[in-house]
């Protein structure tokens, strides 16, 4: 079982981002900033592109699969 | 969404409610044979105060959290879930209530009850599907 995690939270607060002004940025609720965060969310292809572009990082900066040991 | 579609959806929203009341006095109407046309000030005042509280705590809402939308991609994928489940369950759960019903030896449903029974089944669904947009 593979698992999607990211780095958008140490980056969004590295770079002084509050959740709010990201939601407001890319027309997306709090909660879901919140979900993709915690790794209980994968986000679609549409808003994982937008989160490459606003965060200005290559995508396997931001995202990577995990695998898990069976 | 559009500033003009937005108008349309609320003045078509306002408009039904209105419709529907002057239905009702129609409806009550042919039953006791006077139109009582009085009612019609509290529909419209009902309608339109309803709508002003709407507007009030939305634009509150857009004060406090910004220029955040109420809906995005995950909450229509909750949404799709949420609706999925809950037509099975009530699907299934009225089959079941139904067995245990006639075995009951209940052999008819007053249409009353009905409409009772789709009340409820339609608040909770409405309760459920606010909570899953909070989510």
């Amino acid at each position: 079982m593979t698992k999607v995690i990211n780095h958008i939270k140490e980056i969004r607060l590295k770079r002084g981002i509050t959740q709010i002004q990201m939601a407001e940025d890319l027309q997306i609720t709090r909660q879901t900033i919140t979900a993709i965060e915690n790794n209980k969310y994968n986000p679609s292809l549409e808003l994982a592109l937008k989160l490459i572009q606003y965060l200005g990082v290559p995508i396997e900066e931001l995202f990577y699969l995990e695998e898990d040991e069976v | 969404m559009k500033k003009r579609t937005e108008i349309i959806i609320y003045a078509v929203v306002v408009g039904s409610i209105i419709i529907g009341g002057l239905l009702g006095i129609y409806i009550i109407g042919s039953e006791d044979g006077t139109y009582n046309f009085e009612l019609f000030l509290p529909i419209v005042i009902g309608a339109l105060g309803g709508f002003m509280v709407f507007l009030f705590l939305s634009k509150w809402r857009q004060k406090r959290n910004g220029n955040v939308p109420e809906v995005d991609e995950r909450t229509i994928t909750l949404m799709k879930k949420y609706f999925s489940i809950s037509l099975y369950i009530v699907l299934f759960g009225s089959g079941a209530l139904l067995l245990v019903l006639f075995a009951m030896g209940v052999e008819s449903i007053e249409t009353g009850m009905l409409i009772v029974y789709m009340m409820i089944i339609y608040f909770f669904v409405g309760i459920g599907a606010f909570v899953t947009k909070q989510l």
